[in-house]
């Protein structure tokens, strides 16, 4: 019961967040500069052409009117169609406009969800690389702090967080695909391509979880329990993992939570240089032809997204920390 | 009697290192513990006994270090131990501190954590008949429901239940010996009371040896059999309970037990009634204070905490008024209705003919300047990186004295009135006692040249020397200013020796209002009665805790049961209390009491008794 109303609670304020997402977005698109029709017709089709174009699909309507019927598709789950991308292949672009091919233009939802699998599994194995690399260092840094192993966690979170992630994906790619041959890196064509991504996107997480786990532990370390957990009997393992790690861990998990809704930049500039055959990659080529319904599309089901994973970060820190309000 | 002891601790040295060289804490301490025995260990705060209970148990950390001696059990020392054998004796060698709730892992539920311990020493035993063991020492600490309790966090345990808890932790793997440090200290009397009680049938039935460490010696006098006077980290007597009390040989314990309270002895401090005449400073009318806390899990409903229910008071020019209770019974609530840091939600404050509610801008800068606050904790309630001349300073400024001479001027002043060296003015607040700082913060609500100063708990943090000397200075400030107290206490023995009159709150309501001599001497009501029997003294008591003492704990404040609040715990309880809210009544000339057992109560209404 109790959970079932934290999830309603929580789940209509998530509704409310991506409406106001929507409608950021939405006018946003419209206000800047960059007109789709002409990206969509080329840059040498007339101006009366181009006003037609807009006026047919709606686009010189007022912004509000534009979003009411933009909205009252998506709540019956049509997300539109791609202004550019015809259904069978890949991007147009603004060169071959041609009245044959708009018919057949690809659905939004269609190549979210070709698209989005992909994504999920990089960030996936990004965060479960991140983790077991801020638990390697983190946790000796928190057990001895201003000793040596604090001391390295410095200077790896030091190093990890001055790497620009396209130089290293660059670097990694040479090293491990092109010198090495161990892994391969780019475009995808099976769970091996997303390992170079991964880690890349990984090491630029891990910094500041490692700093967290080590800050927190190291406070958690120094409580009362913890030393008296001694004088019961306790044996340091036991103290260690059964009851530092675990009340560690719940300010670790809601910094996580937010460090995968910042992890789609990441994702940007990761699958760009990789070629991953991901969100980030529509995304990128979605905003560079103006391609307004697959943007829209995107941000509403990345914003659904982190609205589930702090529901899912919630949940996990008050099964953790029973004092933790949901 | 010859018996080898269980324990026996030789020329034991604590020292504190640091970069000056070493400070011993704990000097040359010498003691056996025989089977069965509670040996007490009394000493003032500062006097290193909790590091020498921690020493006991081999629980001393850096910057801390065994200098010298030892601590044989079994005999082995066990300083020399290495950590694997030292792990396993931990299972005959129990402690209980002085901080139940941050003992135990606030995410774990405290049921499971004991057996977790209790399988950490005694691998062979069942992880179901662990549970077993640790619910059924549940229950023998008469936790209520134990069962259930098992599976519930340490955030949901009250402090005096979270001690008991402990209590069961420390005996679950039937220790050969108990170190008990300050067991009661955070608990209130009553509370303490019982858990002492307990405590001792405990240690009889499961054949304990105690090291019972405390800062009051009526606590152990009850139940040590022989107690040993710690001064200075030196043991500087040690003798039966009854001979200390009646022959102490050491100046230091003569003078330890001349601080302890008197409550009703001829020599017991009088307060005199004061004649209550004019217009009341304060009155306070039918006061109510609720808050809403949302449910836990729910969407959208909301529990009731009735916090003060319909409190009505007046205290006139001159008085110390008292207002006495254990924690949760909501006079730290009055105490914030009264400095209006939060309003009624009925009723009304009325301060020197002004309802508080109403004030606003300059009429509550000025009601604030003439009503001042002095709080309980010196430790938190002075920011750590204000030089003192300044945080004393800061009301003035408030109060719109611009020039930083006159500040200076009359911040001096009156540091010298409460007894603050003039060099201490551009000093942080680091380095002071708890004492010193309970002076900044006097300092700092007197400067404004107040008529009122509201104490609440004022007091609780200091030693019984500490308290004294700050008591002295509230009466001189008296003479002097003419000021007025409202003292906001659980501590009875401290109100015995200043307040005129006192109001002693249960659950939200004022049950008893009394001058002091009628409160201590003849009360109303039967929870003043079991406060009374709870005081830790020396005296033959005048209430006898067997009679008056009350099994359980307050009911919680949200689910408040019809009739009279107390009904519940009280032992003289009958049918009229459970459908009926008694009111205040007079009870003689000097007190009123909300019990239906006082004399002039009016019989219960022909009507309600036929409903």
């Amino acid at each position: 019961m109790a959970l079932l109303s934290f999830l309603a609670r929580r789940i209509s304020q998530g509704v409310v967040i991506i409406f106001l997402v929507t409608l950021l977005i939405f006018t946003l698109l419209r206000v800047v500069p960059g007109d789709p029709v002409r990206l969509m017709a080329g840059g040498m089709a007339p101006e009366a052409l181009i006003e037609e174009i807009a006026k047919e699909m709606g686009l010189r309507d007022p912004i509000l009117v534009q979003f009411g019927r933009y909205m009252t598709g998506v709540v019956q789950g049509d997300f539109g169609q791609s202004f550019t991308r015809p259904a069978s292949g890949a991007s147009t672009g603004g060169t071959g406009f041609g009245d044959s091919s708009r018919g057949d233009r690809a659905d939004v939802l269609t190549l979210i969800g070709d698209t989005l699998p992909m994504t999920l599994q990089l960030a996936a194995l990004a965060v479960i690389f991140a983790l077991i690399i801020t638990f390697l260092i983190g946790t000796p840094a928190g057990l001895a702090p201003n000793r040596w192993p604090d001391r390295l966690a410095f200077y790896v979170s030091s190093i990890f967080v001055s790497l620009p992630n396209f130089w290293l994906g660059i670097v990694l790619a040479l090293l491990f695909s092109v010198k090495l041959g161990w892994l391969p890196a780019i475009g995808y064509k099976g769970f091996a391509y997303t390992i170079l991504p991964a880690i890349v996107l990984a090491i630029e997480l891990s910094p500041v979880l490692i700093r967290n786990l080590s800050g927190s532990l190291s406070a958690v370390m120094q409580s009362p329990f913890i030393s008296f957990g001694r004088v019961r009997g306790l044996g340091r393992r036991r103290i260690v993992y059964g009851h530092a790690l675990r009340n560690a861990s719940v300010p670790l998990l809601n910094l996580l939570g937010i460090q995968i809704s910042g992890l789609l930049g990441g994702v940007l500039v990761v699958e760009f240089i990789f070629d991953y055959p991901g969100l980030g990659l529509l995304t990128i080529n979605a905003v560079l032809q103006r391609d307004f319904p697959l943007i829209q599309g995107i941000a509403i089901i990345t914003s659904a997204i982190f609205v589930l994973i702090n529901i899912v970060v919630d949940l996990i820190a008050s099964t953790i920390d029973p004092r933790l309000e949901y | 009697m010859i018996s080898v002891p269980i324990l026996s601790v030789r020329d034991l040295t604590v020292s504190l290192r640091s970069e000056e060289g070493g400070r011993n804490i704990v000097s040359d301490v010498s003691l056996d513990l025989a089977p069965r025995e509670i040996v007490g260990i009394i000493g003032a705060s500062g006097s290193g006994k909790s590091v020498l209970s921690r020493a006991l148990v081999n629980w001393i950390d850096p910057p801390l270090e065994i200098a010298s001696g030892s601590v044989t059990y079994k005999n082995e020392n066990i300083f020399t131990l290495p950590p694997r054998r030292m792990r396993a004796l931990r299972k005959e060698i129990a402690y209980v501190g002085a901080n139940p709730q941050g003992a135990l892992d606030p995410t774990l539920p405290v049921g499971r954590q004991i057996v977790e311990k209790i399988q950490a020493l005694v691998p062979e035993l069942s992880r179901a008949d662990a549970e077993r063991r640790v619910i059924e020492l549940l229950a023998a600490v008469r936790i209520p429901s134990p069962a259930s309790r098992f599976h519930e966090y340490p955030s949901q345990f009250s402090g005096g239940m979270m001690q008991r808890a402990l209590i069961v932790d420390a005996l679950a793997t039937n220790p050969a010996f108990l170190v008990a440090d300050n067991v009661t200290q955070p608990l209130d009397v009553t509370i303490a009371a019982q858990v002492m009680r307990l405590m001792r049938e405990l240690t009889e039935r499961f054949d304990t040896a105690v090291v019972f460490v405390s800062s009051s010696l009526p606590i152990l006098n009850d139940s040590a059999d022989q107690i040993l006077v710690l001064a200075e980290g030196r043991i500087v007597e040690r003798q039966v309970p009854e001979r200390l009390v009646h022959s102490p040989q050491h100046p230091y314990t003569t003078q330890l037990i001349s601080e302890i309270p008197q409550i009703w002895t001829d020599t017991a401090p009088v307060v005199p009634k004061i004649p209550r005449q004019g217009t009341p400073l304060i009155s306070i009318k039918n006061a109510f204070r609720t808050y809403h806390v949302r449910k836990r899990g729910t969407f959208a409903s909301y529990s009731e905490v009735r916090a003060v229910r319909d409190v009505s008071f007046d205290v006139f020019p001159g008085e110390n008024f008292g207002i006495v209770g254990e924690s949760g019974c909501g006079k730290s609530t009055l105490m914030r209705l009264l400095s209006r840091l939060e309003m009624p939600d009925s009723g009304s404050v009325i301060c020197g003919g002004q309802n508080i509610s109403r004030l606003w801008r300059a009429d509550l800068l000025k009601f604030r300047k003439d009503f001042q606050l002095v709080l309980q904790d010196p430790f938190n309630s002075l920011p750590p990186r204000t030089p003192i001349g300044e945080i004393i300073g800061g009301p003035l400024r408030v109060h719109g004295v611009r020039s930083a001479d006159q500040r200076r001027k009359q911040v001096l002043a009156v540091m010298e009135e409460v007894g603050l060296a003039s060099s201490l003015f551009d000093e942080l607040p680091l380095g002071l006692s708890a004492g010193q700082r309970q002076r900044v913060n006097v300092a700092r609500a007197l400067v404004l040249d107040p008529k009122v100063l509201i104490m609440d708990e004022t007091l609780s943090a200091l030693d019984q020397t500490e308290q004294f000397k700050l008591l002295k200075l509230f009466s001189d400030l008296q003479t002097k200013h003419g000021l007025t107290y409202i003292f906001i206490s659980h501590d009875m023995a401290m109100v015995r020796r200043v307040c005129n009159r006192i109001a002693v709150m249960y659950l939200g309501e004022v049950v008893e209002i009394a001058d002091n001599t009628k409160l201590f001497f003849d009360p109303g009501h039967p929870y003043t009665k079991a406060l009374l029997s709870a005081i830790p003294t020396l005296e033959t008591r005048r209430y006898d805790p067997e009679e008056c003492l009350l099994d359980g704990e307050p009911p919680s404040p949200i689910d408040l049961p019809p009739g009279c609040g107390f009904a519940s715990r009280c032992p003289k309880a009958f049918g009229r209390c459970r459908v009926e809210t008694p009111l205040l009544m007079p009870d003689g000339p000097d007190g009123e009491a909300a019990c239906f057992l006082v004399p002039s109560y009016p019989p219960q209404p022909v009507t309600a008794a036929a409903a």
